[in-house]
Order: structure tokens, then sequence, then C-alpha cells
């Protein structure tokens, strides 16, 4: 099967910290991976490196047989990235953000066409596209942001904790958006979250990170087996010793 | 290489006009504010110039004698309206003036005519009534003076005409008649030098100080533009589509160098209208032919102050980006950035008061190292005809633009767009127990 995503001994240093201490995983074509993991682990260093944002202090690692680092560009037109906390402009409407978005990644007209009112379909936000993204409440905005990450049919989709900050309701309509349109289109996602049961309920494939490093990888169903735990909670609590 | 730049353009454009602060900053309060000053100075104005046309003043007469009624008449002649008072109380009179709404009291002492006419020292008292200042009030009371200023000189010329019947009075009170005329770039031309100076000051103040407000205005918003993305968070996610970061920066200088440029006519407009409320009130000693005496504006001299201004801005946008990638929101970029603002005023005082050139050598080099003299420099040389200055520092501007885009292309290319973090905390003031 293609390999999807490539790290092999990613080592990020900011001043006297080292937030990635040789980070190595591959992800398959159309799985869905995750990166779990407390705050400061280093899955947003990680992610970043991923999109082309900071490059690696030592280490690589290649998407679809790009190297980040030596070939920025070529992976840019291969992946979109939805930061954390992730804001859209607040003067324009939802359909104009999804529209100056999907015109960097369709090739036409018709493309973008296309692409908007894919996106317009994923975020349910209907009548509200035509207001102004200041107007939003959170939950609206965050769909709005997955519905454009996901709409321009990336080969790599890379989610810093997609349901940040979101309620109960959102954070459901969101993952569901994710699976189903992953499994439609057969994108690769490459998503961190702290939530535990939505990795499990999302992931076809976790990561669990503490301090810059990967200290268990798997599948969900397979960790709780080898760590006999009812859930992924459990698993990290065991693997890094707090149990 | 700048695919994508007009969609960036157009993103850029909406998201600053659509900014309430930049809108009311830039367009609005330019359109609004100025034209309501000019026409509440137009107003006063004009109440000024009403309030001159019907002075009437309160005469106490103790002379009743010949130069007195010299004075009245005079003053009749010129439409002031006399009101002669009876009384010889000082102040019942001040308060009838002052109830009678009239611009001022005159006081003649006795033996007024008879000193004059001894050749002696006489004396006048004016009282203004003062209500509470304003233009119109001020304008009154000096014309009161302008008035017995006239009376007086007249007095002068028919003293000097019966002194010496054969000689124009006017001749021995100003023996010589001066005529001043300039020379131009070596040609001597029929313009008395302070039309020219006159000319000359409103150039070098209106022009440079347009041209500092245009810059200032476009590196705020350049400055803006890059931190909201920041403060925004929407900075990562453009950065991560597929479309060169130069392109990316072109884009938001494009897109700042728009709407400062539609700021800055409306600030034009605005302040046009503003200083059109004058004219009315000026002199109108300076219409002279600039054309006939090759100090009109030409298309050369338009095209480099136009070249030198588009060079200007673009270096103060790329100088206020790369500055304003540091900041990590709004409120520090334009910290940040407000400090350069030194960089237009100083080469503005210098280009207003002096001649750069007959500065010291070191000033001069300091002067001529800053960009954004050089604009200003290119704003006189419809006066100066030094073009060789200006295309010189066309280039010299041209040069830096060059550096500071490179090295914002530079940052804006690396990873310190995202980790560099300087933010301004607002300063608290802890209170002690």
């Amino acid at each position: 099967m293609t390999v999807a995503v490539e790290a092999i001994g990613l080592v990020k240093v900011f001043g006297e910290v080292i937030a990635l201490d040789g980070l190595s995983f591959q992800i398959k074509k159309g799985e869905i991976f995750g990166l779990i993991g407390p705050n400061g682990a280093g899955k947003t260093t990680a992610l970043r490196i991923a999109s082309t944002l900071l490059l690696p202090t030592s280490g690589t690692i290649k998407v679809f047989g790009h190297n980040v680092a030596d070939e920025a560009s070529e992976v840019r037109t291969l992946i979109t990235y939805l930061p954390e906390e992730a804001g859209a402009y607040k003067n324009l409407s939802g359909s104009e953000y999804l529209l100056f978005m999907t015109k960097f990644t369709a090739e036409n007209k018709e493309a973008v066409k296309e692409a908007v009112e894919v996106a317009a379909k994923i975020s349910g936000l209907q009548e509200r596209l035509k207001d102004k993204v200041k107007t939003y409440s959170k939950g609206m905005k965050r769909r709005l942001l997955v519905a454009r990450a996901l709409a321009s049919k990336p080969k790599l989709a890379v989610l810093d904790e997609p349901t940040s900050g979101l309620d109960v309701l959102h954070s459901v309509h969101v993952r569901r958006i994710i699976k189903q349109y992953v499994e439609e289109q057969e994108v690769t996602v490459l998503l961190s979250s702290h939530n535990m049961l939505e990795v499990e309920h999302l992931c076809d494939k976790v990561a669990l990170m503490n301090k810059g490093k990967i200290v268990a990888e798997g599948s969900p169903a397979e960790l709780k087996t080898k760590y006999d735990s009812p859930n992924l909670e459990e698993v990290f609590a065991k693997v890094v010793g707090f149990a | 290489m700048l695919k994508g730049l007009f969609n960036i353009v157009v993103k850029e454009i909406k998201e600053l006009v659509r900014d309430p602060k930049i809108l009311l900053g830039m367009m609005i309060v330019p359109l609004i504010i100025f034209p309501l000053m000019g026409f509440a100075i137009q107003t006063s104005m004009e109440a000024a110039e009403e309030s001159m046309g019907s002075i009437s003043i309160a005469v106490m007469d103790f002379d009743e004698d010949s130069i007195t009624e010299n004075l009245t008449n005079f003053l009749t002649a010129l439409n002031v309206g006399i009101v002669e008072i009876d009384d010889l109380d000082l102040n019942k009179a001040v308060n009838y003036v002052e109830q009678s709404n009239l611009t001022g009291l005159v006081v003649i002492p006795p033996n007024f005519s008879n000193n004059i006419s001894e050749g002696l020292k006489a004396e006048l008292d004016v009282y203004t009534i003062f209500r509470g200042g304003g233009i119109a009030e001020s304008t009154s009371s000096s014309a009161i003076s302008a008035l017995l200023k006239e009376f007086e000189e007249n007095l002068i010329v028919q003293k000097i005409g019966a002194k010496f019947p054969e000689e124009d009075p006017k001749n021995i009170l100003d023996p010589i008649d001066v005529s001043e005329r300039s020379i131009i770039r070596g040609k001597g031309v029929d313009i008395h030098p302070s039309v020219l100076f006159g000319l000359m000051m409103a150039q070098s103040t209106g022009m440079p100080v347009g041209i500092m407000v245009l810059l200032i205005f476009a590196m705020q918003l350049a400055a803006t533009s890059v931190a909201s993305e920041k403060e925004e968070k929407t900075l990562e996610t453009l950065l991560t589509v597929p479309v060169n970061r130069f392109t990316i920066l072109v884009g938001k200088l494009t897109g700042s160098i728009v709407v400062a440029v539609v700021g800055a006519v409306a600030y034009i407009i605005g302040f046009s209208y503003y200083m059109s409320s004058f004219s009315g009130f000026m002199p109108t000693e300076t219409s002279v032919d600039l054309a006939a005496v090759g100090l009109a504006p030409t298309p050369i001299s338009y095209l480099l102050l136009g070249a030198s201004l588009f060079m200007s801005l673009v270096s103060a946008l790329a100088l206020a980006i790369s500055i304003s990638i540091f900041a990590e929101d709004v409120r520090s970029a334009q910290a940040l950035v407000g400090p350069l603002s030194i960089l237009f005023v100083f080469p503005l005082l210098f280009t207003m008061f002096t001649d750069i050139y007959a500065l010291p050598f070191p000033l001069m080099i300091v002067l001529f190292a800053i960009p954004f003299t050089h604009p200003m420099l290119a704003a006189r040389v419809a006066f100066t005809g030094d073009y060789q200055t200006a295309i010189l520092g066309i280039v010299y501007v041209f040069v830096f633009t060059i550096a500071v885009l490179y090295i914002s292309a530079r940052l804006f290319g690396t990873e310190k767009i995202l980790t560099a973090k300087l933010k301004f905390k607002r300063f608290r003031l802890r209170k002690s127990k």
C-alpha cells in the first residue's frame, strides 16, 4: 500500500526546548492517523513541520515521497492544514472565504465552483454563508474551516485538534464530517488531539506522544488489547506511568 | 511566479476596506470632518466679514471741535454707525454700549482738536467690548483701530501738505519706490520675490505633508495587514496554501497601496475643501502665469514625483511588513511601526524650512540616506529644476526598496514569521498597599 507520510527521526529544538525528540511514524494512504498526547507533547510542532510551516532541526518527513524541507511547494499542492484555534477573515462572508481559499487549489473556474459547493454542503451553514465571519459562533467558524480543509480534495489533510473548543453537538458534527468525507474521497488524515475518546472514534491508527517522543503506536483496538485497558485514556496513563 | 496574486489583492482590499476602524479613520473622517471644519471656519469668516461691514460705535465727545467733527464725518462716510452719547458718566456709557450691542466706545477728551492743531500729542480713548472672543469680535475690534489709523494718516498728509504746499505729501512719507523682481534660473521675471516665496512655501508645505500622511497611512495598513493575520490566526492557513510566499507579500503590499491611495485621495479631497474655505479670504496676488516663467509642473516633473512617490510607498510598506513580522498582534505591530514616522517627520521639517544643501555635510548625508526625503525633494522639482537629484533619488529609493523587499521576502519565507513573538503588554499601574 502507498505510504502517504513518512517521518524519520524528527527533532525540533526551539532555543533550549526540545519540542520533538526523534519522532518517527508512517501513515498509509487513506488512513486516519492520530497523534495523541497531553499539552506540550509536541503534536502541533509535528503537524506544523508536516505542513511546511516549520523546518525540522534534524530528521526528515516526506509527504507522498516529497521531502517537506526541500520540496515545500510540491507538498503544499497535496495538503490542507487546519491549525488549532484557526480563524477566518472576519470581514469576509463565509462564502467569500471559501471562494478565496479554494481559488488557490482548484484548477479552473468549474473546479472552484464545485469546491465551494462541496464546502458549503460540508459546513452545513446554508444561508449563514452569506453573513460575515465575524458574526459566526465558534462552532460555526470551526465547521467552515473544516469544510475548507476537506473540500479542496487534498491528498493529505492535516488537522490540529479539529474539535478544539467545540461543544458536544458541534464536535459530533465535525467528527462525522471528517469520517464521512475521508471514506468518500480517500483522503489521508493526520490529526492531533488530546481527546482520547475522539481519537478512538475517528482514527485507524494512533501514536501516543509524550515529551516529543512516540511512546506507543497501533490501532485503538490493538493498544487497548496490548495494555489491557478499556479505553485509550487508560492506555495512555499506563504507558506514561501515571496509573 | 505570482499565481494567486489577484486573489490575495482582492481579499486584502476587502478586508481593509470593510474594517470599520480603517474605513472610519481613512475615508469617512477626512471626507466628513475636514469639510465640516471648513464649513465652520467659512461660516465664522463670513460672520466676521459681515460684522466688519456693519460696525457701530458710541462716541463721547468732550471736545466738540473741528477735527472731532472731521473724525465722525470720516467714520460715517465709511459706513460706521455712530451713536453719540451725551451723558458724561463713563460707567453709564459703557453699560449702554454693552447692552446696545455696539462694537466699542470712543472717548474724545477736551482739547483733542486743539492739541492736534498746535502740534501737540492728542489722546483718544477706545474701549472695545469683550463679549467672549471669537473671530468676528476680534475682527471688529481691529477694524476700529484700522479706521482710526487711516484717519490719523489723513491728518498727517494734511499737515505735511500745509507745510510743504509744493510737494506731494505721499512722496515725503514714502520717498523711495522699490520695484522688486525675481531671477529664475538665470532669467529675470517681473514677479515680486515674495509671491514666489509664497508659492514655494505653499508647495513645500502642502505636498510634503500630503506625502507624509500617505506614507504613514500605508505603513500602518501594511503592519495591520500582517499582524491581523497573526492575531486572527489566519496566517498559518495562508502560508500552507500552494502559493509562493513572495506572492503573498506582494499581494499584501498591493492591497495596502490601493487602500492607502484611496485613503490619501479622500484625505486630499477633504483637505482641499477645508483649504478652499480660506481661499475667498486670501489675497489674489498670486495669480501669476507660472508656465510662462517655467515654474509650472511639467509632465517630466509629474513623472519624477510619481515615480519617487511610488518607490517610497513600496519601500515604506516593505519596511512596515518586515517589522510587523516580529509582532504578535495588531497593537504591537502599530507600536513597532509608529516610531518609523520619525523617518518622515525629519525630512519633512528640513525640506520645509531649509535648503538641504545649506545644511552641514553629515546632516545632509543623513537626510539623503533616508529614502523618504527623496519624494519630498521631487515635489519641488518644478521650482528647483533639479532633475538630476530627483532621478538619483529614485534610483537610490529603488535600490533601498529592493533590499528591503528582499529582506521581507526572506523573513516571509522562513518560520520566523510564525515563531517571532514580540508583544507589547499594556502598562499596568500597581497599587501599593
